[in-house]
Order: C-alpha cells, then sequence, then structure tokens
C-alpha cells in the first residue's frame, strides 16, 4: 500500500508516526488530489522542493473539508520520517518561511521537549507575514512568531492535537533548559537604565507621582513593553510574562477567536439591552440612596445649616447634631440596611436573568452550560 | 425553546436543550459541551445537506423534537 510509514520509520510516543493525525483527517488526505499526485514517492531532497511551492498554511477547509498541501506535506513527512539534521535544516533556513513552519510543525509532532523548545524558541524573532486558510475556506494573515506561539502554548493546531508538552518553567526548574533569552534583552536593560537615571534626576516631583513611577503599574509596563516591541521575556518575573504572553496571544489571536469573543460580546450587549430597563431603574433609586446617605454624613459632620431640606428628621431630633448622636447614627444605620437589602436584591434579579435558579433543574443545568458558553439564556 | 435529537448512529444520541434563534454554531457548542467533541469538529447535516454555521435552526426550520444527524471532521 503506497500510504504505509516507512518501514525504518522509528515509533514516536509508542506509535506509528502517521496516527498523530485523527483518522478522519489522515483519510481526507488519502483521498486528496494533491496528495495522489504531487506527494506519491516523495523522498526527503524532493519533498523540500514541494515545500519551497508552499503559499499557504492550514488545516481543512471547506464543507468537506478539504486537506491544504501543507497538510499533506506534514503527512508525508510523518511517513517518511526524514532525520531529525534535516528537519532543523529546515527550520533554521532562512528564506522560505512555509518550509521553516513545516519543519517546525513537524518537530512539533515528533520532537522531545527540550528540542521543541531549543528549535522552535529562536523563531519567535521572524515577524514575516503568513498566509492561512480558515476551515471556511477563506484567507487570513499570521505571522511565523504568532503560529510558532500557538506551536508552543496550544494543544490543537491545524485540525491535529499537538503532543502534550510539559511547560517551560517545569523544564527549567529540573534544569533541562535555560532560561530564555530574548534578543531584546540588552535593548530592554540598557532602556531601564535610562529610565532609573530619569527618575534620579526627578526627585523634587510630588510623592505620589514618584510613586507611580516606582510601582511598577502595570499601565506603565504595558507602555514599555510596547515601546520595546513585542516579545520580550525576563527570568525575574517570568510568570507575568507569561500572562503577558498569553494576552498578547489573545490579542492577535487569529481571527477565529476573535470572531467567537466578538459573537460573545454581542450576545452580551443584547443581553444587557434587555436587563438595560429594570437595571436603570434600580440604579437611580440606589443612587437617590446613596445621595441622601451622603448628605446624612455631610450634614452632621459640618453642622449644615440647610434644614429646610431634612426638616422632618430635624424636627424629631435634637437641635445640635453631632456624629455620634444616636439619632443621626440610626438614620444612617437604616439608610445602610435598606441598601443592603436592595444590593440583594439585585443580585437576585441578575441571578434570575441567566436563568440558571428555573424551578427545573434540567432547564437550569442548560442554562448554566449555555451562560459559560456566552449564550443567551433559553426562552420558555 | 425547543428540543432537538442528534445522533451519529455509532451509539451517541443526544438530546439538546436550545432556542429556534440560535445558529447551528451554538447548537455545535452546545452538543461539544455535552459530548466532549470538539465543535469545529462536528459537522450536522440532514441527508446530503451540511448545516452552515452561521445559519438559526428557526432558518433551516429545525423543530421541537427533530431528529438530525452527527458527524465529526
Amino acid at each position: 500500500m503506497a500510504n504505509r510509514t516507512d518501514p525504518a520509520a522509528k515509533s514516536i510516543r509508542g506509535t506509528n508516526p502517521q496516527n498523530l493525525v485523527e483518522k478522519i483527517v489522515r483519510s481526507k488526505i488519502y483521498q486528496n488530489t494533491y496528495w495522489k499526485e504531487q506527494c506519491f514517492g516523495l523522498t526527503a531532497e524532493t519533498l523540500v522542493d514541494k515545500a519551497m511551492e508552499l503559499d499557504h498554511i492550514g488545516g481543512t477547509y471547506g464543507g468537506n473539508r478539504k486537506p491544504t498541501p501543507f497538510m499533506c506535506l506534514v503527512m508525508k513527512m510523518l511517513q517518511i520520517q526524514p532525520e531529525k539534521d534535516i528537519v532543523v535544516e529546515f527550520i533554521k533556513n532562512d528564506d522560505y518561511k512555509y518550509v521553516r513552519i513545516l519543519g517546525a510543525f513537524y518537530l512539533r509532532l515528533t520532537g522531545t521537549d527540550i528540542d521543541v523548545y531549543r528549535y522552535l524558541e529562536p523563531l519567535y524573532n521572524d515577524y514575516r507575514k503568513l498566509r492561512q486558510k480558515s476551515p471556511d475556506g477563506n484567507f487570513s494573515l499570521t505571522h511565523v512568531d504568532e503560529v510558532i506561539d500557538e506551536l508552543l502554548t496550544r494543544d490543537y493546531s491545524c485540525d491535529i492535537a499537538l503532543p502534550r508538552i510539559k511547560k517551560r518553567w517545569t523544564l527549567e526548574s529540573l534544569g533541562a533548559l535555560d532560561p530564555r533569552k530574548s534578543v531584546l534583552e540588552d535593548d530592554f536593560e540598557e532602556e531601564e537604565e535610562k529610565e532609573e537615571n530619569e527618575q534620579d534626576g526627578l526627585e523634587d516631583e510630588p510623592a505620589h507621582e514618584r510613586d507611580y513611577h516606582r510601582a511598577r503599574s502595570p499601565a506603565r509596563e504595558r507602555e514599555r513593553d510596547r515601546r520595546h516591541g513585542s516579545h520580550r521575556y525576563r527570568d525575574r518575573d517570568y510568570d507575568k510574562d507569561r500572562d503577558y504572553d498569553r494576552d498578547r496571544g489573545r490579542g492577535r489571536d487569529r481571527e477565529r477567536d476573535r470572531e467567537r469573543d466578538r459573537d460573545r460580546d454581542r450576545d452580551r450587549y443584547r443581553l444587557r439591552d434587555e436587563k438595560e430597563y429594570g437595571r436603570e431603574r434600580e440604579r437611580d433609586r440606589e443612587r437617590e440612596g446613596r445621595e441622601r446617605d451622603r448628605r446624612d454624613k455631610d450634614r452632621s459632620r459640618r453642622r449644615s445649616r440647610s434644614r429646610s431640606r431634612d426638616r422632618k428628621r430635624h424636627a424629631r431630633g435634637s437641635t445640635s447634631p453631632r456624629r455620634h448622636e444616636p439619632e443621626d447614627g440610626s438614620t444612617w444605620e437604616e439608610t445602610k440596611k435598606e441598601k443592603k437589602e436592595k444590593k440583594e436584591k439585585r443580585e437576585k434579579k441578575e441571578k434570575k436573568d441567566d436563568g440558571t435558579d428555573h424551578p427545573d433543574p434540567e432547564i437550569a443545568e442548560a442554562n448554566r452550560i449555555r451562560a459559560s458558553l456566552g449564550l443567551k439564556p433559553l426562552k420558555l | 425553546m425547543i428540543e432537538v435529537v442528534l445522533n451519529d448512529r455509532l451509539g451517541k444520541k443526544v438530546r439538546v436543550k436550545c432556542n429556534d434563534d440560535d445558529t447551528i454554531g451554538d447548537l455545535k457548542k452546545l452538543v461539544a459541551a455535552q459530548t466532549g467533541t470538539r465543535s469545529d469538529k462536528i459537522r450536522i447535516q440532514k441527508w446530503y445537506t451540511v448545516y452552515k454555521d452561521h445559519i438559526t435552526l428557526k432558518d433551516y426550520e429545525i423543530h421541537d423534537g427533530m431528529g438530525l444527524e452527527l458527524y465529526y471532521n
């Protein structure tokens, strides 16, 4: 059979390397014309020519899930299992970005954790554009570093479930991997020094401003990140960087994610519109309460002279309202209690809005699932 | 609210509660939440019509209690 794995191939993760691609996708590849016409009888050398002709990446697309040529070549590599040197050459070459991605993808599927990090992380500095075919058959724009980020941090890419690899910090704490050094590190330290000098010069500015400079406020961090280009790792607060990384991933993430987010947002807005009226009234009422509250406090503190406004309470109370007066305190307490009650009521109402407290447990459960997926509750 | 039944004829048959203005994409997400299969690996069809993600159940005239075919890709 033509789709047999090379008999000399080593098994990867305890199985035939071709099994890394799911059965359905695999059979789709075997049926594909590109596979049959172009990939027949390829060897490690002739595969390079085909890889150089690639002009987009992606998994499967269209109504009947046709695999992209990229996918076919990944499959072919799994079949013939080229030597590691060849794969590394694929990754190291600077001229053909799709060859590079192909090599990176293959290494991510078959390589050891340490190799994956060692060879893929330098590609974070490659900002070239890539064309990516989305499942609906449209093309979208992405970048080499984004794809590498996806390979290193996600467990699913191009319709293939990627094998799990250990987290970077695990390998670091085991001592198997050195902390990552960003190419921007020197640049960054220089900048930081400069900033420190600036701060020394600005000793006479107001205290809170100085604090602002000293403290690593998120806004400032972000600003600095922006100035320093996109990627940066520091071993000092690695965790924070990881967060930042993830954020960034989300920010510049693939179109699909954004689409999903937008959908969710839209749903939420729609929901909010429905809620808006009731909420508005509630809020108004609450604001009124707070206003009264504040007025009370104010009056007791400054012994306000405007009696006309709260004549009732004054008539009830003594002539000189002081702060610790029991009467005044009690009214304050009262409003506080009132507010609390209102808050509770509002919470209850909000709960009702997403339908999770429905008397029928099945519907409540369904609504809980819907809420977690960002969908509107069921209409009854 | 309507309830649709999705059957893959391989041993998985799920009943899903949904609104009739949910899209097929939403339905897939709900099925994914119940079965554990990724939503983008699910294909819903009826005979040879593959249902598209952005169209609502109402527009496909899917009614309460209707059965759909569940395929994977």
